[in-house]
């Protein structure tokens, strides 16, 4: 399952397909102050990208992925950086 | 740099001309609409050429031209003098940029500023016309959040590029169902400048949303060309829109058009103003001192003969003051100190002179004239040497014999000059090779290894114009027939990879090019078997064919060997198209097949159409030309071999019994008895021992030997078609001067006999 749910934290691991949507949804909807990894995620697939700016939130770690970095990151609030981590 | 790019500088060059020309046709006339025409085709073709290579800025500003040139053309948009300066002022950059291109290469760094500067003037041209709009230029309207974007998000795209590609995705909201992942799609953007995702509608809480629908709406900038941005989307048509857009600068327009700049001597933008100023740029061109005095003294002339056509008063003297650098001049113009624009001088410093190494273009009928020239020449030579046998002896006649010696060998050699004026390298039909067998062997899925062998060979421009098409298709004919698919060739122990060779070479005053592959070959039992069910031949007539006829068969129209039509080659009328073509222009197809290890198709064209190689024979005492392609051999004969029946005579050469015809009888002379007795020069020397002198020619329906009174050399000759009155004879090709001044004709002996 490339997406690792513990507790509050989500992390994201290489390709996150379609088929991560569900349970996503699910997780988020069900979690008080939900938060997100993404820095080892290498695809985001687009819904899951919609669920995660329906719900914005709190990223603890930006993507690694460049181009996920260049134009996703920022879409959820993570400085443009590629790779970059907030502080 | 590729002969490709040689050839699209040369075009180019050639294009702008045209293009330059229509322009003030059209503005002379602007109901012209041949001149309209001619100006959208050259920006046509200037986009398309412009496109194989890496310079977008280039293609961007002929493309806008094209686009504005359309609504011309379609009369939604009338032709004025402004819109007439800002055409010229594009085709002016545009040769800057093919100068600098020959030069280096490259486009220069500014091109794309300059590029976007040329075209916001276009686009504003055709906007106010088309649309009312006022600063939109391209497509902007189509994509209005381009030109709200923020200060940062300008910053981000890099307002350098200027011209942009904008795509506007909204993805359809089941297409998840359908395996889209619209994100994806744009990592698949070249040069993607800018990018922003946004719920197309306000997203409903999370317990409200269906994950499986995409509520989501992708814009982006690209740097890119609409062209290949395109391709990413190509899944999903119905819901992008794609379009070139022009990002405004936040700020005030980073150069301003040259004719914004105050010359005040001519009513601004136009054309006298854009040319005054192109002027001042030729003042700032680099160059020697003495490039720069004459550049000056050229310039004086110019702006004089600009003012007086203003009506303005134009002291020579005060106008060479003034035409001493860009800065005075300009001041002069202006008539009173003009700001520097800032933005003036690398565009000035950039500006090149045209190349001088540019390519002389010749009109074929001035070539033609040239030729017609040089065989006058030859014959008025022709006419010296009696005249100087006439003089007798003496000092006088020495002298005059070596100045006629001298000016023959020199006529002699204005001839081939001549004629090699219209030779060109090979290597103009092999460069489009390569890319065509990557393309079609990809599209097979075959590995093919092209070898290109003797592209500096020389031949005529027109035997490579025929060319051309006859090679693109062998080429294409061998990878989708010849060679076979790597599973089969290495089923057969051949390498999965095959190997395409493309041969060219001079032979026998004619250029030759083989393409042989080394595939499965053709095999004469199948090709007997498919003339027989195609009902190209009866079963015996099938199977009375050698093997090399049978393969020969692959020329004959309506004939296809592949099992399955392919949309690449398999039409049946290829390979006759490609005998048609070649037989046309004087030369031959040949063929030679192994099954099992490939094919060899052999063109052999004449070296050029304007020159025929003739063997030159006599009869009654008048010379005439056979032309060489024809001739199988010459030789004597003695008359006991030469059978008759009846009238009908025939003799065995080579060991092939071939029917005999007399020139003379042909031609309707008195007939030569043969004999000996009598008939002038006819037969000094062809006829002794009882022997005729006999030409084989080798005519398509099988050999005929053609007796006549004496074979003399072979030469080059220009043919001219028979014209006037004389046009209606047959049995000739056409009449020819000989070296020597000698008028002959030239036989087709197809028709004659």
């Amino acid at each position: 399952m490339p997406i690792r749910y513990d507790a509050d934290l989500a992390r994201f691991e290489a390709a996150c397909t379609v088929e991560d949507a569900l349970p996503l949804a699910e997780w988020l909807e069900a979690t008080a102050a939900p938060r997100v990894d993404l820095s080892a995620c290498t695809d985001l697939h687009t819904a899951l990208l919609q669920l995660l700016l329906a719900a914005r939130p709190t990223v603890t770690a930006g993507p690694e992925d460049a181009f996920l970095a260049r134009w996703v990151g920022p879409a959820l609030g993570v400085p443009p950086s590629p790779g970059g981590k907030p502080a | 740099m590729s002969e490709l790019f040689d050839q699209f500088v040369v075009e180019a060059q050639e294009l702008l001309e045209t293009a330059g020309g229509a322009l003030l046709a059209l503005e002379r006339d602007p109901a012209d609409r041949a001149s309209v025409d001619e100006l959208f085709r050259a920006f046509h073709t200037l986009k398309g050429a412009s496109g194989l290579f890496d310079m977008a800025p280039f293609t961007r500003l002929v493309h806008v031209g094209e686009d504005t040139l359309s609504l011309l053309r379609d009369g939604r948009r009338g032709m004025t003098p402004e819109l007439a300066d800002r055409l010229f002022r594009a085709l002016d950059q545009c040769a800057r940029w093919v100068a600098a291109l020959e030069d280096t290469g490259a486009l220069p760094a500014d091109a794309a500023q300059a590029s976007e500067t040329l075209v916001r003037g276009l686009s504003g041209v055709s906007a106010e016309g088309a649309a009312g709009g006022g600063e939109a230029a391209g497509e902007t309207d189509a994509f209005p959040w381009v030109a709200a974007l923020a200060g940062e998000d300008r910053e981000a795209v890099g307002v350098a590029g200027g011209v942009l590609t904008a795509i506007d995705y909204r993805p359809d909201p089941d297409c998840f169902f359908t395996g889209d992942d619209p994100l994806a799609l744009f990592r698949r953007v070249p040069d993607l400048r800018w990018l922003r995702i946004e719920p197309a509608e306000p997203l409903p809480p999370l317990a409200q949303l269906d994950p499986y629908r995409c509520l989501l709406r992708f814009r982006a900038l690209s740097g890119a060309g609409v062209e290949a941005v395109a391709p990413a989307f190509r899944s999903v048509p119905d819901q992008v829109r794609i379009g070139s857009v022009t990002l405004m600068p936040a700020a005030a327009p980073p150069a301003a058009p040259p004719s914004a700049k105050p010359i005040t001597m001519a009513p601004p933008g136009s054309l006298a103003a854009a040319m005054l100023e192109e002027q001042a740029r030729i003042l700032d061109l680099p160059g020697s001192a003495a490039e720069r005095q004459s550049r000056n003294a050229a310039v004086t002339r110019a702006v004089t003969a600009i003012l007086t056509a203003l009506g303005r008063s134009a002291d020579r003297a005060v106008v060479a003051a003034a035409c001493v650098d860009s800065r005075t001049l300009r001041r002069f113009l202006a008539d009173g100190p003009p700001e520097k624009d800032p933005a003036e001088k690398p565009a000035a410093a950039e500006a090149r002179p045209a190349s001088p190494r540019r390519a002389l273009r010749v009109e074929p009928e001035r070539m033609d004239a040239l030729m017609a020239l040089v065989g006058e020449l030859s014959v008025v030579k022709g006419q010296l040497e009696p005249l100087v046998r006439r003089v007798g002896d003496g000092e006088l006649t020495r002298d005059m014999k070596a100045f006629s010696a001298r000016l023959d060998s020199l006529v002699g050699d204005l001839r081939h000059a001549a004629l090699r004026l219209r030779l060109l390298p090979l290597a103009r039909v092999f460069d489009p090779l390569p890319r065509l067998v990557r393309d079609t062997a990809r599209r097979l899925d075959k590995t093919v290894e092209l070898v290109l062998d003797g592209a500096e060979t020389e031949a005529d421009k027109d035997i490579l114009d025929v060319l051309g098409e006859p090679l693109l298709h062998l080429v294409r004919n061998a990878i989708d027939h010849g060679i076979e698919a790597p599973e089969r060739r290495a089923a057969s122990g051949k390498p999965p990879g095959g190997t395409l060779r493309v041969h060219a070479f001079q032979d026998k005053g004619g250029v030759v090019v083989e393409v042989s592959d080394d595939g499965a070959g053709i095999d004469p039992a199948a090709m007997r078997k498919a003339a027989v069910a195609k009902g190209l031949l009866a079963p015996d007539a099938a199977a009375a064919l050698g093997d090399d006829e049978a393969v020969r068969l692959v020329f004959a129209p309506g004939f296809s060997t592949a099992g399955s039509v392919s949309d690449l080659s398999g039409r049946g009328v290829g390979m006759d198209a490609v005998r048609a073509a070649v037989e046309r222009a004087g030369g031959r197809v040949e063929i030679a097949s192994t099954p099992g290890s490939g094919t060899r198709v052999r063109l052999a064209l004449p070296l050029t159409l304007s020159i025929t190689r003739v063997v030159v024979v006599e009869a009654a005492g008048s010379f005439y030309g056979i032309p060489v392609a024809v001739v199988g051999g010459v030789q004597r004969v003695p008359r006991a071999e030469i059978r008759g029946v009846k009238r009908a005579e025939s003799v065995v050469l080579r060991d092939r019994v071939v029917p005999l015809v007399r020139l003379r009888r042909l031609l309707g002379q008195p007939p030569d008895d043969g004999h000996g007795h009598g008939h002038g020069d006819g037969h000094r020397d062809g006829r002794s021992g009882g022997a005729d002198c006999v030409v084989l020619a080798e005519l398509g329906d099988g050999p005929v030997a053609v007796a006549v009174d004496d074979v003399g050399e072979r030469a080059d000759v220009v043919l001219r078609p028979m014209s006037g009155v004389l046009r209606g004879l047959r049995g000739y090709a056409g009449t020819a001067v000989l070296g020597d001044g000698r008028l002959i004709l030239v036989l087709d002996l197809r028709e004659l006999l």
